[in-house]
């Protein structure tokens, strides 16, 4: 069988050890367009996978008759509810979600039925003449027509572990976290702020769609090609779908273009695996865009409603929130976003007296999970919009408010977890805020274009709307804090297999393992630690695949900590092994093999001193070394379901910013002139990438602050499902980014490294948004704010 | 299966017949818009005719001081055009508030004007929509329209009309050229959009098969002074929530010349007569500028999330003419 293969299997020869900043083994590949992502797989004789989706938010399925549809001539299979042969739901963490609606849909654009066609648009028009027949159901919507009297019951008979202890079974998950003496804190606060916050539904707008090519096995198994975050848990899913055993269902990563938490769960890979089963043909799904709008969950929107309480100068005595998350039709990742929301809501603060509840509801909106941040964006709009209005209401300086109440190593969180890392939130909110502010009215002194002002630094950009008349400037601060990696209790692990042998008398190093690369950079720093570890040049990548042990998911910012720390534990085995057999082979040769502190370097094993014992070649002749294992974080405990405390999270990491904006309010227009961000990264594994990722972070936060919004309306229907009408950030919104970088080393983790994705998501949003209220006065209590929340009616 | 025919003639004459002939045909410019309504269901052609290969490709200068521009010149030749840009910037400016480099350079001057709406219903083929499938209701009015119209529109459509370029061409009184079979005919761009009364599905006052072959600019020596600016949702590519093109001549003091057309707030391209004709000898005063816009948007109707619109316009339209009478700043 010939199948186009995405080029994971990178090979990279040269430098680049922890610390420096190695080029990506796939950056070429991708600028020039050669890289092979999944929508570009291919197979001989393959044919194509097609969803009929639902129209209706929540609706009765009647009846389905699929005579026409098969009568389609191409037509190779058309599959529905009823000829699903295993199991008929599946989930992230509760399987509620029906691989095929069976008798019920609960969300537009949820799959109802599955053509498989020699080509596309016939496998498109042969779904379109599948007649289904709906009655529509009323529709739970918000918290209040989910928990309304009477209200539809969106999932009756759940069995799930949070069942027993929800308010009301269309609440997925529920989170108290209390500590102190709410009513004696009261009593002592001189000043109380409270605030109501709203989220509009953000997408991850990864640019690839979702995308995979089943292939039928003759063991009566399959291979699925495909683009997700996490092989090993698309499996755990599919096998029980599919009938089979777990060996027997095989994946490979394929090019995977944007994650940020959309390809969580599963999208296409069960219908395209079901379909190729049934066909005995390879099967290759792409959605189109709008299909991609729906195929992925989605960042939950919130409402949130916060009390802060403190002293006349300044110090939190108390903080009360409550924070409604709407999770949509189905679980997805509700029940982890709810954790993070309620135990990281009070933000990086120390407060003994916190009485925070986070929920999620199940409604017959699009379903909503992971995406970069989760749970934590969300309650961060919120505390930090607080604290802003607390320091008014106090006439204090936003930033030494903050830093007043900024928690430090050794703090105590809400849950009563101590804080036993570095936490230097007063010292990354310093960073930002002394940098020096850029100049004003930049598009006057902008040099090269002649006209005498550059549209592009003004509100409004290339529309030419504004000549800087009535252009206001607003300075607006945000610190966020985000847990790294699974909390809560969960067995979080990766593995790493490393191989060492010597190919033409070079020594080569193989990584494998199944980390899903969706452009964080985890395969270039693989390769870094694999170079530190061993000493050798060639690192070669394996293709992430099923084969080996599981690398758990690329999300919750924990991949360089989770595999890098797999990888760089297998290479510490692989270098023990090397040791041994030189000392076994070589060990007469030189006294200095019975010393200490022997490492690996450019090829040789060499003393604590520098001094060349031997060459890998010499020590290994035509020996491989070939191990793999496993690699766990610290245990953390779940919360308590009454109380939320508990060791709950693994580590934390904090990021800043500082948003410089000029408004034009009068036209409703934002330019965001410079966001300046600090993070503690523990160790800048490799500075560039780490850049890159907080500049990612911070853009991603701005496009929440400013535009990117999830229409959903007439019906809880997707209403802009295009780049055209979905807007995220052009590279003429982005706006200046200095970063300063820390490198306090945490002492539990790898490197003393701190996962960095998802920090610099938190606070990009407020910052924005106190910005804009600094500059027009306006409260904004809404993200994202648009032109019509500044100009006024 | 339905078969999809196309066709690439060298005549007008050709072109023109072939579409008369086929009642499902369409022409085809860069395909930018019609390619995606297309792909959405929306619109089902089984022939299309490529415009590209008929002789509209020139921009000519014309005995008199005007200009005439083919209809399958492409949007970035049209903004970067050396006449166009001295004597028509507002033209140009229009151009470069719209879309982006890629879209520009296959979008052209015929397919620019007669794009249809982004409203969003119209895009979504299971929805109903008076414009696209007639008589099934116009559920925007009560639904997402923050980006529709607030004046000019009708209870069958609300509906505004997206192209940048018009906005231009109305405030300059230009002529749209268009063979339908039975000779060339001029129509005046600023009624070649029809408002939608009772009859949305119908965007213009064109017939099946008529082909726009030339936009013609008539001379407007107060054009050398004008402007295009827009306000959207971001920085660059996305369209009007609300756009401004006007050219301006003062003379002692006093409006002498003065052209204005409003984008993004009605079914066509608006030109501002009522605003122009109160302007016509008035001082060029912002005081003056805003009496006159707000007499414009009097008669503004706006929906429940589009009031916004009536501000922005106003200041928007206010700031262009201030610009252009070399006056700093509008009304605070
Ligand atoms: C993401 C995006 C952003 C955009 N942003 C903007 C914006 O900000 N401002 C803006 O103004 N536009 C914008 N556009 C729209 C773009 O300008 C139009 O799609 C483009 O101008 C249409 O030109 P075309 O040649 O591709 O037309 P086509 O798609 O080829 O045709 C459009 C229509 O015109 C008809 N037609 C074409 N040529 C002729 C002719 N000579 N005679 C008669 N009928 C003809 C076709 O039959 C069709 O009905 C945007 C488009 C996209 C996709
Ligand atoms: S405004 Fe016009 S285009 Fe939009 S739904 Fe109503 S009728 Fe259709």
């Amino acid at each position: 069988m010939d199948i186009l293969r995405t080029p994971t299997d990178l090979a990279q020869r040269g430098h680049g050890g922890v610390g420096e900043s190695a080029s990506r083994p796939d950056g070429v590949l991708k600028v020039t367009g050669e890289f092979a992502y999944a929508s570009d797989l291919w197979a001989r004789d393959m044919l194509w996978g097609h969803t009929l989706r639902s129209p209706h938010a929540h609706a009765e399925i009647v009846s389905v008759d699929t005579t026409e549809a098969l009568s389609v001539p191409g037509v190779h299979a058309v599959l529905t509810h009823a000829d699903l042969p295993a199991a008929t739901h599946y989930g992230l963490e509760i399987p509620d979600q029906p691989v095929l609606a069976g008798d019920v849909v609960r969300y537009h654009g949820e799959p109802v039925a599955l053509v498989a066609a020699d080509h596309p648009e016939t496998a498109r028009r042969a779904a379109a003449r599948i007649r289904v027949e709906y009655a529509e159901l009323p529709l739970v919507t918000d918290e209040s027509t989910a928990t309304a009297p009477g209200a539809p019951v969106l999932h009756p008979n759940r069995s799930d572990h949070y069942a027993d202890r929800v308010p009301h079974p269309n609440v997925v998950h529920h989170q108290p976290v209390r500590r102190g003496d709410l009513a004696a804190a009261k009593a002592r606060a001189e000043v109380v702020v409270t605030g109501e916050y709203e989220l509009g539904m953000q997408d991850q707008a990864p640019l690839g769609p979702e995308s995979g090519l089943a292939v039928p096995a003759e063991d009566g198994g399959v291979d699925l090609y495909v683009a997700t975050q996490w092989l090993h848990v698309d499996r755990e899913q599919l096998a029980p779908v599919l009938g089979l055993p777990r060996e027997l269902v095989r994946l490979t990563l394929s090019g995977v273009g944007g994650a940020f938490g959309a390809r969580e769960d599963l999208s296409m890979q069960a219908h395209a695996c079901l379909l190729a089963l049934r066909t005995g043909r390879p099967v290759k799904m792409v959605y189109s865009r709008d299909e991609s709008f729906v195929g992925h969950v989605h960042r939950h929107p919130a409402r949130l409603r916060y009390e802060h309480g403190a002293t006349r100068d300044g110090r939190l005595v108390y903080v009360r929130g409550r924070i409604v998350l709407d999770g949509g039709a189905y679980a997805s990742s509700s029940p982890a976003v709810v954790g993070n929301a309620a135990s990281l809501g009070l933000g990086p603060y120390v407060c003994d007296t916190v009485d925070i509840e986070a929920l999620a509801l199940y409604t017959n909106n699009p379903p909503c999970g992971a995406m970069r941040g989760f749970g934590a964006v969300q309650a961060c709009f919120a505390y930090e919009s607080q604290m802003d209005r607390l320091a008014a209401e106090l006439g204090m300086d936003p930033v030494s408010l903050r830093q007043l109440n900024a928690m430090s190593q050794g703090a105590t969180m809400p849950t009563g977890q101590p804080v036993d890392a570095p936490a230097p939130v007063a010292e990354l909110l310093r960073l930002v805020r002394d940098r020096p502010l850029p100049p004003p009215r930049q598009w006057e002194t902008a040099v090269g274009t002649g006209t005498g002002f550059d549209l592009r630094a003004l509100p409004g950009g290339l529309s030419n709307t504004t000549r800087g008349e009535g252009v206001v400037r607003g300075v607006g601060y945000a610190v966020g804090i985000k847990n790294v990696g699974f909390s809560e209790g969960y067995d979080d692990y990766s593995t790493a297999r490393v191989r060492l042998e010597v190919v033409n008398g070079e020594p080569v190093v193989l990584v494998h393992t199944a980390m899903a690369e969706v452009g964080q950079g985890g395969v270039t720093v693989q390769a870094q630690i694999a170079r530190t570890e061993l000493g050798v040049a060639k690192v070669v990548l394996h293709p992430a695949d099923t084969r080996v042990g599981s690398a758990g998911s690329t999300s919750a910012s924990r991949q360089t900590y989770m595999t890098g720390g797999a990888v760089r534990n297998t290479c510490l085995l692989v270098r023990e092994e090397v040791l041994r057999l030189g000392r076994e082979r070589l060990g007469d040769t030189h006294p200095g093999w019975r010393g200490d502190g022997l490492w690996l370097r450019d090829g040789a094993v060499v003393t604590a001193g520098g001094e060349v014992l031997a060459d890998l070649a010499q020590v290994l002749g035509d020996d491989v070394i070939d191990l793999e294992r496993e690699f766990r974080h610290r245990p953390t405990e779940p919360l308590d379901p009454e109380n939320g405390q508990g060791f709950g999270h693994v580590q934390y990491s904090f990021c800043a910013h500082r948003a410089v904006v000029e408004v034009d309010a009068e036209l409703g227009l934002v330019k965001v002139v410079e966001l300046a961000a600090a993070q503690d990264v523990g160790r800048a594994m490799n500075p560039q990438a780490v850049v890159g990722q907080i500049h990612g972070g911070s853009v991603q936060g701005l496009g929440l602050a400013v535009m990117e919004e999830i229409v959903v309306a007439d019906g809880a229907r997707v209403r802009n499902p295009s780049f055209t009408d979905y807007l995220i950030p052009t590279i003429l919104d982005t706006p200046t980014m200095p970063v300063d970088v820390l490198e306090l080393a945490d002492e539990h983790a790898p490197y003393g490294l701190r996962g960095i994705g998802e920090a610099p998501t938190l606070s990009s949003t407020p910052a924005v948004v106190a910005a804009i209220r600094a500059a027009t006065g306006l409260a904004l209590r809404r993200v994202p704010v648009r032109p019509e929340h500044l100009t006024g009616t | 299966m339905r078969t999809l025919r196309y066709q690439r003639p060298e005549g007008v004459e050709a072109a023109v017949s072939a579409v008369n002939a086929t009642p499902g045909a369409r022409y085809l410019g860069g395909g930018t818009n019609l390619v995606d309504l297309m792909k959405l269901g929306v619109e089902t052609p089984d022939l299309l005719v490529d415009v590209s290969g008929l002789p509209h490709h020139d921009i000519e200068e014309l005995p008199g001081g005007g200009v005439r521009i083919g209809a399958a010149v492409r949007n970035s030749d049209l903004a970067a055009d050396p006449l166009v840009r001295t004597r028509y910037p507002v033209v140009s400016q229009a151009l470069l508030a719209g879309a982006s480099d890629q879209l520009r350079n296959v979008a052209t001057v015929g397919g620019n004007l007669l794009q249809r709406t982004r409203c969003l219903y119209f895009q979504d083929a299971g929805k109903p929509c008076n414009k696209r499938a007639p008589g099934t209701g116009c559920p925007a009015i009560e639904g997402v329209h923050r980006n529709l119209a607030i004046l000019g529109a009708s209870p069958h459509c609300v509906a505004t009309h997206p192209s940048d370029l018009a906005v231009a061409l109305a405030a300059l009184d230009a002529q749209v050229l268009v063979e339908g079979g039975t000779g060339p005919r001029e129509i005046p761009l600023t009624e070649l959009h029809r408002l939608p009364g009772d009859r949305p599905e119908r965007d213009t006052v064109l017939e099946h098969g008529d082909l726009i072959t030339h936009v013609r600019l008539p001379a407007a020596p107060e054009a050398v002074n004008s402007a295009y600016r827009k306000a959207r949702d971001r920085a660059s590519f996305a369209f009007a929530l609300s756009s401004v093109g006007a050219a301006l001549e003062v003379r002692d003091g006093l409006v002498h010349r003065v052209r204005l057309a409003l984008g993004g707030v009605a079914p066509k391209p608006w030109r501002a007569r009522a605003a122009e004709e109160r302007l016509r000898g008035a001082p060029a005063t912002p005081e003056a500028f805003t009496r006159a816009v707000e007499a414009e948007l009097s008669v503004a109707e706006p929906l429940r999330d589009n009031a916004f619109k009536v501000p922005l316009t106003r200041h928007l339209a206010v700031r262009v003419l201030c610009d252009l009478a070399g006056r700093a700043g509008g009304p605070r």
